[in-house]
This record gives C-alpha cells, structure tokens and sequence, in this order.
C-alpha cells in the first residue's frame, strides 16, 4: 500500500545499484515531462497480492525493496492459454487455476494473449458474478491486472465487467480497494470507456463509497485515486464536474483532507489532487467556497507548512501541500475581495506563505514558485495582506528569493509590486527594508521579464518617495542608461521616461 | 513565464471593489494620466488553468509517487536555479552567473569607450589619453615642439616627445610588455582604421542626425569592431589587471556624478540594433559639452 510512513521506491532486488536507479528514475521524469507537454500524462496503480506484501516483509530492514519489479512473473504467454483451458473446461478447482492465471496476467505480452483468445473476456466476467465468492475476488485479481496493462487493448477489455465493478462497489464483502484500482486504471483509458463509467453511475458510487467506509482509509485512498483518474479527461469541465460538484463529494473529499496520524497522509493526498483538479479545470467555485473549501485548506496548509519549516515532517508532506496551494491560489482568485478575510476565517496567511517559499527553496524549487504564486493572489487586492507582509518583517526574506530564477523572482518581484502599488507609505517603508538597491541588481538580469517588472517597481517607488538618491548613489543611474540600449523597446521605454521625467529632473 | 494562452487574468477592476483609502495608491494617482506613461503595472489574481506551465514541475512529481519513484529526502535534491545577469547594450549577448563578472564586463567593455573610433579601453585615464592622441588635432601639434606623451602608468607623470620614448620608458622603468595593448600608436592602426572610419563615417552621419545640435555623441558602432575590441580587452586583462583595476574601480566610482552634472544625453528611439554604449564616451567630444536644459 501506499501508506507514506513507509515510503518505498523501486530498487529492483539487490542487485542493482543505487546509479542504475537514479538513472532510471531521470528517464522515467523526463518521460513523464514529455507526457505532460502532449496532455497524455496518466498514471495506473497496481495492488499487490498480500502474499506479495507478506514476503516483502521479511526483507533485511533497511533494504529498500521494489515491488512490481520484484515480483513480476516473466512466464511465458503460453502458460496462459493452458491456465484458460482449464478453467473453461474444468468444473471445480476454478480457484486453484484463477490464481497462476492472475499471476500469469502481471506479464505484458500474457496480458494481450489473454484478451485475445475467444471467449476469455465473457469467462472471467462470469467467474466475477458467480456464486462462489473465492472466485469472484481471483477474477477482480485478474480484471486488476489487465486494467494495469501498458496496452489500451487490454485495459479496455475490461469494459465488460464495469457495471458489477460499481455494484460491488455498494455491497459489503468484495474488496472494495482492488475494484477500486481497477476502475481508476481504465476510467482514462478512452472516452468511450469514461462515457460508459459516467453512464453507469460511477459518481454517486465513488461518492457512496467514500460515506459508507470513511473509517477505512484504504478505501477512502483508493477512491479518491480513482477520483481523480475520472477528473483527468479532457473534457472534465463540461462532463465529469458538474455531476461531482452536485454530488455530496465535495464535502467528503473536504472531510478527509486532514491527515490521520495512524494511517498517514494516502488518502489526504488523493483528496487533495481531486479538490486541485477540480479547482483548476473549471472555474466554478461557488460550491466550493460554500463549503468552506478556501478555509480549510488554508488552515491545513498552515500547520503542514509550519511543520516543513521546522523540518520535521513526514516524507512526502510536500505531495500534499502542492494540492493545497494549487486550490488555495485558485479559489483565491474567485474570491472577491471585500469577502477575503471572512472567507479565510481569520487565518493568517502571509507569514506562512513567506517561510514556505524559503523552506520550500532548496528541497523543492518548484513547490517554493507555487508558493510565491499564491503570495501574489493573497495580496494582489488586499492591503491588509500587503501591510502584514511589513509589520511581520517578512520583506528581508522575499528579497533574498531574488536571485533565484524559474519564475521565482520575478512571482516576487509581482508580490513586491503589489505592495507597492497600493500606498506610498507602503513604497517608503520597502526602500527603508532594501528594495532599491535589491533593484539594482534585479534590473542587471538577462531575463527580460524580471527587467521589466523591476522597472515597474521601481517607478512606483520612485513616484512616491524622495530617495532618488539613495537609488543613483548605489550605481542605479548607470544601470538606467545602459538599459536604455537594450534590444526591447518596452524596456528602453520605460528606462528613458524614468529617466528624463523622474531622476534627471529632480536634481 | 506566463504562457498568456493557458493564463486567464483577471484584473479585478480596483474602482468597484475598493474603498477610498485606497485611492493613495496607482490607480487613481495623477502620474497615470501624464501622457506618454509607459508603465502598466497593476497588481493581478492569476488563475492558472490545470494544464498551465507552472504546474509541470509539481505533476511530474504527483505521478512520480502513483508509480512509485517517489524520492526520499536523503537522495537528490534538485538545487534551485539562479538568474544569470545579462549585458543590456544590445548587440552584446554576454552573460554572467555573478553581479561581479557582470559589473566587471561592463566597467571593462562598455564604460570607457571611444566615441570616434569605438575602441573600448580599461580605465577613464587610458580613454583620456586614447582621445588625446589619437583625435586631438590640437595634441598633434603641440607634440611637434613640447613633451606630450604622458607615460601611462599613474603616478609616474613623466612626458615624452614621442609614442616610442614613451612605450621605451614603460618597458624599461615599468616593466610593461612591448606589446601592450593599450598603448598603440596612431600609426599602427594602418588598415583597421580606414575601415573603421568609414564605419564610424556612416554611423556618425547618424548620430549627427539625431543630436546634431547638442553638441553630445551618441555612440554607435558595429558587432565587428565591438568583438575585436572585446577579443583585444579580454587577452590583456590578465597582463593589466593590477595596473588598471584600482584605475577602474576608482574611476567608475567617480563617473556616474560627473557625468550626472555635465550632461543629459539625448537617446533616440531609433537607435540600430547594435549599439555600443560608454559611459565615459561622450567625453569623446571634449570641448563641446553643452549644457541641456
């Protein structure tokens, strides 16, 4: 299971080396990277046996151990075709041949075989609504692992078997996990196969699923996985989320979102991508925010960002607080103004924010953006947010975010203009803390647009106090007149009009 | 950055959402309406679409973990990227990783240049001395009956009758290489200066052009000339760097107030693309620095 307290990545056996994984693991980034770009980026999961989870049990502790790797069966395809023989032409022991067939099924090639060879669809559908039980959970094995399958064919013959798939999902004594899975693997395999999903319920099942088993968090994960599969269709916006808005999901996904200290931080992480999936593909708020869905990820992004700062977190914190900024930056942008600080519920969000970015800095470059992001939103329209950044003496430490790039510096350099642009005490009191002469060096950077967004600041701050000098003094006259040959016009603009109207003629 | 395809921006209207406090601020400031104004600033929700840019890094990380690659803290942590400082003068593609080599190459290449032949010289002393020699026609006579070449090392102050006693002195008193850079004589420009001068013919027609009356250079020259003084300024660095360095520093320090008094450059928009700018250049006209309002 995925339980984070445990967190394990793949190592292949012993045999390989920790180099061999390393490299392994950039080809899968970049890959995944790649994917993203295409807009195919999808992810299956698969459920190991217990037997499988039992034996890697017994490893040396401190090993880290693979499992798909580790336990993949590279049988041939052939012993397939026997194994379905059997059960086909076999009356009892259905079980004793379901099992070796589930196995057979982890192989790839097997799995295509299997699909192919007549009847074998319509078999295993049969065993899964039979009378015998045993059979029923060995055939939902076999389902799992071709819905696993790198081969659409093969996950997409699992069709058949959806409607039983979500009935067992309201009953009592199937494993609702693995049906779970199941579901989630092939909900994004085509849309035909959603249009079926979305046609046969899924929603209210999902949904049923969560309230009627929301003491045990394996399911409650698995669901939410299965969720946010569902959520990644292109057209999520106009099919899938109006019917999850309207069903009661929000609010369950909303419920679980604080991390149980026994089980871990699983299923709060796939509620969380759910809720960013929903808040970033379509920008119906309004039930959301009703819920209270800007307040509770906001206080929970509070006490998990504090506990990244002091740096005593559990591995993998960082997967849940990447959903939550996402939310909160974007519900944040629904929200109106005047209602900010109702809708936050008195949380306070700026000091957080800032010692995230910087704790975020060197663990994750990407999250520290994100984070600079959501400073941005918060203070864009609010000058209580934008005063609170001053008082609480949080602007020595954005200005030390400025030499770093991939977007970070110039997100601050839009905070920095926020508060800037709303009272020139605000501009006077940011020259007092450095900003200027942080200008200086901001305004020599190759990126164009942290030039530009520095200029902007720098006229705001040189409207509205008196400390030109202070600025032509630290060399920023020169910096002026060498931008005023730089190839953007904007650029030379903006340089030459500081200069002829504001620097030049204050002396 | 911002991908503006994927971002919707929404500039809530400050007007109908604001009290009047706020007013002290942009928006309503008198500075917007002067015309010409071309800032635009105005603070900003972004709302980032799920597929948006931003969040690549971030989903690449999420489906690293459903397929369980997920990194545990000890192994590799990506380290965070810092912005490289760039040349502004354009035509000038250099960058930097340090404000230091930034500084560095532009007080070497681009502060001390001359305005009528665009070589590029280390420190505002040489420019001097440069300008003299080479374009003070006054100099050329007054070097036919005194001692006009002034040794270059600072300090020294002693004057010679030639370029060569001069460059005799300098090896033999201050152990300078015979092939310093920064001490040709006019005659040793031989071919170059011919090109270079008609470069610098039809490039000063336009400037003149623009600030004709002023009485102020604007400098320009071409990607060529600027690269060969680059390549002849970077080689002997290592040679001069203790001579010039304190001669550097301390003029630089001094130029921007001297320069803040004496002129107001004009700039024209329709500067060309290749642009080689000095801040001691304009003192390549020595004598007709006029005073703009």
């Amino acid at each position: 299971m995925w339980r984070l307290n445990k967190v394990r990545h793949k190592a292949g056996g012993h045999a390989n080396s920790l180099e061999e994984l390393r490299t392994k693991r950039r080809e899968k980034e970049r890959a995944l990277r790649q994917a993203r770009r295409d807009r195919q980026l999808v992810s299956k999961r698969l459920l190991l046996n217990e037997d499988e989870e039992q034996d890697t049990m017994e490893v040396t502790p401190g090993e880290q151990v693979s499992f798909t790797i580790l336990y993949t069966d590279f049988r041939s395809p052939q012993d397939v075709v026997t194994l379905f023989q059997k059960l086909q032409h076999g009356s009892t022991e259905k079980e004793a041949f379901l099992r070796p067939l589930s196995k057979a099924l982890r192989n790839p090639s097997a799995q295509l075989t299997f699909i192919k060879l007549e009847n074998s669809m319509h078999l295993l559908v049969g065993l899964l609504t039979g009378s015998d039980a045993r059979c029923r959970l060995q055939a939902v094995r076999c389902l799992h692992e071709l819905s696993h399958s790198p081969h659409t064919s093969a996950a997409s013959a699992c069709l058949p078997a959806t409607p039983y798939l979500l009935t067992y999902l309201s009953g009592q004594s199937t494993k609702f996990t693995l049906c779970l899975y199941t579901l989630g693997n092939i909900c994004p395999e085509s849309e035909k196969v959603k249009e079926r999903l979305l046609a046969q319920g899924i929603i209210p099942a999902l949904a049923g699923c969560i309230q009627n088993h929301r003491h045990n968090l394996a399911v409650v994960e698995a669901a939410g996985f299965a969720l946010f599969q569902l959520l990644q269709s292109k057209d999520a916006a106009q099919k899938v989320i109006p019917a999850v808005l309207a069903s009661s999901l929000p609010s369950q996904l909303l419920s679980v979102l604080t991390p149980d200290p026994d089980f871990g931080l699983a299923p709060a992480i796939e509620c969380a991508w759910c809720l960013h999936s929903l808040t970033s593909s379509s920008e119906d708020h309004g039930e959301l925010l009703a819920q209270g869905a800007l307040k509770q990820c906001c206080s929970l992004l509070v006490s998990l960002g504090g506990a990244v700062a002091d740096g005593n977190t559990d591995q993998g914190v960082e997967l849940l607080v990447c959903p939550l900024l996402r939310c909160v930056g974007n519900l944040l942008s629904s929200c109106p103004s005047e209602a900010l600080h109702s809708e936050l519920g008195g949380v306070d969000l700026v000091a957080p924010l800032c010692e995230l970015v910087v704790a975020l800095l060197h663990t994750l470059p990407a999250l520290a953006k994100e984070t600079a992001w959501v400073l941005n939103n918060l203070t864009a329209h609010s000058t209580e947010s934008c005063s609170a950044l001053l008082t609480l003496n949080l602007v020595p430490r954005l200005l030390e975010l400025l030499p770093f790039s991939q977007g970070i510096n110039t997100m601050v350099l839009r905070v920095l203009a926020n508060v800037a642009h709303k009272k020139k005490e605000f501009c006077i009191r940011l020259a007092e803390l450095g900003l200027l002469s942080a200008l200086t060096a901001t305004l020599k950077m190759a990126d164009q647009n942290v030039v530009t967004l520095s200029l902007e600041v720098l006229f705001m701050m040189i409207v509205s106090c008196p400390q030109v000098e202070q600025f032509v003094s630290q060399g920023g006259l020169s910096v002026l007149e060498a931008i005023q040959y730089n190839s953007d016009g904007e650029v030379r603009r903006r340089a030459t009009y500081l200069l002829e109207q504001h620097i030049l003629t204050e002396k | 950055m911002l991908q503006p395809d994927l971002v919707q921006f929404i500039a809530m209207g400050g007007s109908q959402t604001h009290n009047g406090d706020e007013e002290e601020g942009f928006r309503g400031a008198a500075e917007q309406q002067v015309e010409g104004n071309p800032f635009t600033f105005s603070p900003q929700l972004l709302r980032l679409h799920r597929d948006h840019q931003l969040f690549e890094d971030g989903d690449v990380f999420r489906h690293m973990y459903l397929q369980d690659l997920f990194i545990s803290e000890a192994e590799e942590q990506p380290v965070p990227s810092v912005s490289e400082f760039g040349c502004h003068i354009s035509g000038c593609r250099a960058v930097f990783s340090t404000l230091h080599e930034y500084e560095h190459h532009y007080n070497s290449l681009h502060r001390h240049v001359c305005c009528s032949c665009r070589r590029s010289l280390p420190s505002a002393r040489l420019l001097d001395i440069h300008i003299q020699e080479w374009h003070d026609a006054l100099f050329t006579i007054l070097a036919q009956k005194q001692d006009m070449y002034l040794c270059l090392v600072e300090g020294c102050g002693q004057k010679f009758r030639t370029s060569q006693q001069r460059k005799d002195h300098l090896i033999r008193l201050h152990k300078y290489p015979p092939d310093f850079r920064f001490d040709k004589s006019r005659k040793e420009k031989g071919t170059r200066e011919a090109s270079g001068e008609q470069r610098t013919d039809s490039a000063v027609v336009a400037a003149d052009d623009v600030c004709r009356s002023e009485g102020v250079c604007e400098v320009m020259c071409g990607v060529e000339s600027n690269q060969l003084e680059q390549e002849e300024s970077m080689e002997t660095h290592a040679s001069i760097e203790e001579a010039a360095q304190s001669e550097d520093f301390s003029a630089s320090a001094q130029t921007p107030e001297t320069n803040t008094e004496r002129l107001k450059p004009k700039y024209s928009y329709r500067v060309p693309k290749t642009v080689c700018f000095g801040h001691g250049s304009v003192r390549g006209f020595r004598g007709q620095r006029g005073r703009r309002k």
